[in-house]
């Protein structure tokens, strides 16, 4: 019975700021570039399941000319255009939709370039942004084959073919991988853009999961933690930030260093998570899990592995163990997150690299650096999102999947992927577009696992609308048999992050 | 004719020695998995799931397994024979064959783990004080699965202790030698790692150690497989690494 009274609440509350709050909010909220407008130190954004909180650490931001806020290229878009304090430093599908709305498709976020399907498109359509409007994804085209940074062509273990193209960008002559710039276009969501000392951490000289040097901050010569980006083709924020430029905001001329500079302090300083839920109350309070809410991630220390049961990935939730009925839910899902077992089995860079296959474990593992949940080491993982057959698309032909498939063929003598071989069906090669690596096709770098609430869909390539989809993808994948009461439980917990 | 009787010879000799190459089997336990493997009609021990860490790192279903080890005189664990010295080598193409996991039986348990198979209970201790510090001309060995170049954990601690010392004592020569070998099989084949691996395991470790900030760098590998002798062919798959004050 009490759970069907949270069950009506909880409906009654999404309808009510549906219906209501979020038409004003979205006015309000979303910040178009050179706006002007001051961020405060902490603010507050309404999202599905309470309060988003965004916490600038280093004061109130003046946005005014600010290289984040300001477009710094040819297409009207600035950074804050796909990372919007409101969803978390990232951007989802419903401010997304209701962008196209309130502006018939012209806000620079809906770009020709990467905010279409692809630009050879008409783009006054809605259907030809399909991709971003309902899965969030934007267009990344990728150099093939993959190349070092002085633009020489990388080593390559494999051929590649376009086996599918709803968007026709992979086989157009202008934009895909026969034109005169050989191009793969990937589809994929743009990852928040705070909390970054914890992506950022965790830099070792050699990479555990290639047993080969690790990428180095080109500024600094330091290995970095190859966590930023799905695929982790850039080294640090500053590089990062200059792609983003000339690629994303179709820049001609590079950005000034004060710009970068200014670009990645605020990035630094800036911390968002779930402040409040609508059932849960204020998250971040005094006896509570410590590591609820923005300040705490301003507050923790980077780079701790945190799959141990002293001081865990979260923290303890041992407070939240009472009567009070949400509360106990999230401290049961956080107990799933740590302690319930599962065969995790045949996932690339994960049982590949030594522990065995299948190994018996749980979700922090994987999700094992405190305060994020991504991967302390580098992360990228074939999980079997983006690979044949496991992938997040329908199982057999479906005319509603939007994404391309590519075939990878691998070469004889190269290592195949472990688990599939040397044939390989996929949306996304992932790291292995990067790396041209065999055993690296499908790997995604994990992301953290903060102000979820905030910035549906999930999964790099948008395919989970709900927090309820995502835990249904794990369940299906590695057999993990949660009961419902299991899934609600880590679906609760995930929402307070 | 002489190379078959020197065959027979090496096979004999090979005595509690084990080496074959077959489909590992995985058995659940009330608490961490056992990793098993079937030779000539028996079941043998390979070892636990535990961390990266670990000395032991398990072989993957989907793939057959290169066992290597000598039998453990005393009682079976997990219902098999346990080897010890053992070295596990993962053959990189899929064998959908392998794909045996048993259930949890009563009675069947694992030896006690230092991790269990949720979080770890194990809190880390830095540095190693009871280590003497190195002195003088020393070869670092950095050890491999067969045919493969990938730089498990206890090899990057290894040259990560290479690259340290050499720096500690502004080494005026690292020397790279990179190797490839030959197992002797139980039943009298033989495995000849691939060509070309000796020169790629060199290659990888001293780009590494360049990475690492090496320098006066020397590098060599030496293209013909090390003979299998059945009894310490893993100890041959590796990469030296002798610096000199």
């Amino acid at each position: 019975m009490r759970r069907l009274l949270s069950i009506f609440f909880l409906i009654f509350a999404v309808a009510l700021i549906l219906s209501a709050q979020y038409q004003d909010r979205f006015k309000i909220t979303w910040i178009e570039p050179g706006s002007g407008a001051t961020l405060p130190e902490f603010d507050a954004f309404d999202s599905v399941d309470g309060t988003l909180g965004v916490l600038n650490a280093s004061g109130p931001v003046n946005t005014q000319g600010h290289p984040f806020f300001t477009p710094l290229g040819t297409n009207g878009r600035a950074c804050v255009n796909c990372h919007q304090p409101t969803y978390a430093m990232s951007v989802s599908t419903t401010g997304l939709l209701e962008r196209w709305r309130l502006t018939d498709g012209k806000d620079p976020v809906f770009a020709a370039f990467d905010g279409s399907n692809c630009p050879g498109l008409p783009q006054d359509q809605e259907k030809t942004h399909s991709l971003l409007l309902k899965r969030g994804l934007f267009r990344i085209p990728l150099p093939w084959p993959p190349q070092n940074p002085d633009g020489s062509p990388k080593p390559v273990e494999f051929t590649i073919e376009v086996v599918r193209d709803p968007t026709g960008c992979n086989t157009s002559r202008e934009y895909g991988l026969k034109s005169a710039d050989p191009t793969i276009s990937v589809y994929r969501r743009p990852r928040p853009a705070a909390n970054l000392k914890y992506v950022i951490s965790g830099g070792q000289p050699i990479v555990l999961k290639t047993g080969t040097l690790a990428d180095v901050d080109p500024e600094t010569g330091n290995p970095v933690s190859m966590n930023l980006m799905t695929d982790a083709r850039e080294p640090s924020l500053k590089t990062q930030a200059i792609s983003a430029i000339m690629g994303h905001e179709g820049a001609h001329e590079a950005p000034s260093r004060q710009q970068i500079e200014k670009i990645v302090e605020f990035e630094s300083q800036v911390y968002v998570a779930q402040a409040a839920h609508i059932f849960g109350g204020p998250l971040a309070v005094a006896g509570g899990p410590p590591a609820l809410g923005p300040a705490a991630l301003r507050d923790r220390r980077a780079g701790v592995l945190g799959d141990n049961d002293y001081d865990p990935v979260f923290g303890l939730f041992n407070a939240w163990k009472g009567t009070d009925y949400y509360r106990a839910s999230v401290a049961r899902g956080s107990d799933i997150f740590m302690y319930r077992q599962f065969w995790l089995r045949d996932a690339a860079h994960i049982n590949s690299i030594g522990l065995g296959n299948p190994i018996k474990r749980t979700c922090a593992t994987c999700h094992n650096a405190q305060m994020t949940g991504q991967d302390l080491s580098a992360g990228w993982v074939d999980v079997g999102t983006t690979n044949y057959p496991t992938w997040t698309e329908p199982a057999t032909w479906a005319e509603s999947s939007e994404l391309p498939v590519f075939k990878i063929t691998c070469a004889r003598d190269a290592d195949p992927h472990p688990y599939l071989g040397r044939v390989i069906y996929t949306t996304d090669p992932g790291r292995a577009l990067i790396s041209g690596r065999c055993v690296d096709v499908g790997s995604i770098v994990m992301q953290q696992l903060r102000g979820l609430s905030a910035r549906a869909p999930y999964f790099a390539n948008g395919s989970a609308k709900t927090l309820r989809e995502v835990v249904d993808f794990y369940d299906r994948r590695f057999d993990m048999k949660l009961t419902d009461d299991e899934k609600e439980d880590l679906i609760n917990f995930l929402e307070v992050l | 004719m002489r190379l078959g009787l020197l065959i027979v010879g090496a096979v004999a000799a090979m005595g509690q020695q084990r080496n074959f190459v077959s489909c590992p089997i995985v058995r659940d336990t009330k608490t961490v998995p056992c990793f098993l493997a079937e030779y000539d009609g028996e079941l043998y021990y390979l070892g636990i799931q535990q961390d990266i860490t670990s000395d032991f790192h398990p072989p993957q279903l989907k793939h057959e397994v290169l066992v290597e080890g000598r039998v453990v005189p005393g009682p079976r664990v997990c219902g098999g024979i346990p080897l010890q010295p053992l070295s596990i080598s993962v053959t990189k193409e899929i064998n959908l064959a392998c794909n045996t996991l048993l259930p949890a039986e009563p009675g069947m348990d694992a030896p006690s783990a230092p991790r269990g198979a949720g979080p770890s209970s194990l809190r880390r201790v830095e540095g190693d004080s009871a280590r003497e510090p190195l002195t003088g001309r020393h070869e670092f060995t950095v050890l491999y699965a067969f045919n493969d170049d990938y730089l498990e954990y206890a090899g990057n601690t290894v040259v990560n202790e290479a690259a340290a010392y050499a720096k500690r004592i502004g080494a005026s020569s690292v020397k790279v030698a990179g190797y490839r070998a030959t197992t002797l099989l139980s039943n009298g084949d033989r495995l000849v790692e691939k060509a070309g691996l000796a020169e790629k395991r060199a290659q990888n470790i001293t780009t590494i150690l360049r990475g690492l900030g090496i320098a006066h760098l020397m590098v060599e590998w030496k293209n013909d497989a090390e003979p299998g002798d059945g009894q310490t062919d893993p100890s041959r798959r590796r990469v030296t690494i002798l610096v000199t004050p």
